[in-house]
């Protein structure tokens, strides 16, 4: 049986690498797309279809509402979800997991979270230690 | 796929733990060779620039080997890339390929790949550079 498959649009590896490696212990295929050219060139080369398409919505906006109507033209059947924050994507997250094909869930969101934050402030006492 | 030369010796499985952080700036490529890593039993990290995969590292992300490419856009390619590892992480494995450029002296590595590569040969550099 093939898994349900999730295409994950973010720029942003520290938000991006958290969500994905999630879905992935929650039973989904995973495709990680940093923009809109590679979200096309992987949905171009995927032979089965994306079930859900999430969607950074925050840093290239034009671009990302742009894709969205893109898919929905082109894959009808796939759900879009639109992400703006990082609280919103583990929300996002956590309701496809708990839908999800894995029948023992693999962490609490609230770890997902946590993680994410963690990265971004490490991220940032790194930016200001260099300034 | 071909597999690795018969004259080489088949490392033993690793533990489903590692961590390796594939650093191609061209998603097709990345996407499948991520996805045999996976099926190999290894954590994969995507990284799609040499920037990307430093700004996971100094944000706390784990990766016992980097697989990267070397010619990539961005402020850092795989040979500053590789450099930086060098300085701040020189315990962290590295596998570098391109089919642009050969093999460089001024940085450390365990192998450099030829592109274009078989994934299943990669998976056996990349399983022998993790026991060196």
């Amino acid at each position: 049986m093939t898994q349900p498959t999730i295409l994950l649009v973010e720029a942003d590896i520290l938000i991006r690498n958290p969500l994905a490696q999630y879905l992935r212990e929650c039973g989904y295929q995973v495709l990680e797309a940093i923009d809109a050219t590679e979200a096309h060139a992987l949905i171009g080369a995927k032979e089965s279809s994306i079930d859900v398409a999430m969607i950074d919505a925050n840093a290239h906006a034009e671009t990302a509402f742009e894709l969205a109507r893109w898919i929905r033209q082109n894959v009808p059947e796939a759900e879009i979800v639109m992400i703006g924050s990082v609280e919103r994507a583990v929300k996002e997250a956590t309701g496809l997991c708990e839908d999800g094909p894995a029948l023992t869930k693999p962490y609490n969101h609230q770890a997902v979270f946590d993680l994410i934050q963690r990265r971004l402030a490490a991220r940032k006492r790194h930016q200001d230690s260099e300034k | 796929m071909v597999s690795a030369s018969a004259s080489e010796t088949e490392p033993s499985p690793l533990s489903q733990e590692m961590d390796i952080l594939l650093v191609e700036d061209e998603v097709l490529n990345r996407w499948l060779f991520a996805e045999e890593l996976r099926a190999a039993g290894f954590r994969v990290v995507e990284a799609g620039s040499a920037d990307e995969a430093w700004a996971y590292l100094m944000a706390g992300g784990k990766a016992d080997l980097v697989f990267s490419d070397i010619v990539m856009p961005g402020a850092m390619d795989g040979r500053d890339l590789c450099k930086q590892l060098n300085h701040k992480f020189p315990a962290i494995k590295i596998v570098l390929t391109s089919g642009n450029s050969g093999p460089m002296s001024d940085v450390k590595y365990e192998r450099f790949l030829q592109k274009p590569y078989h994934f299943d040969h990669a998976i056996w550099i990349i399983r022998k550079a993790l026991r060196t």
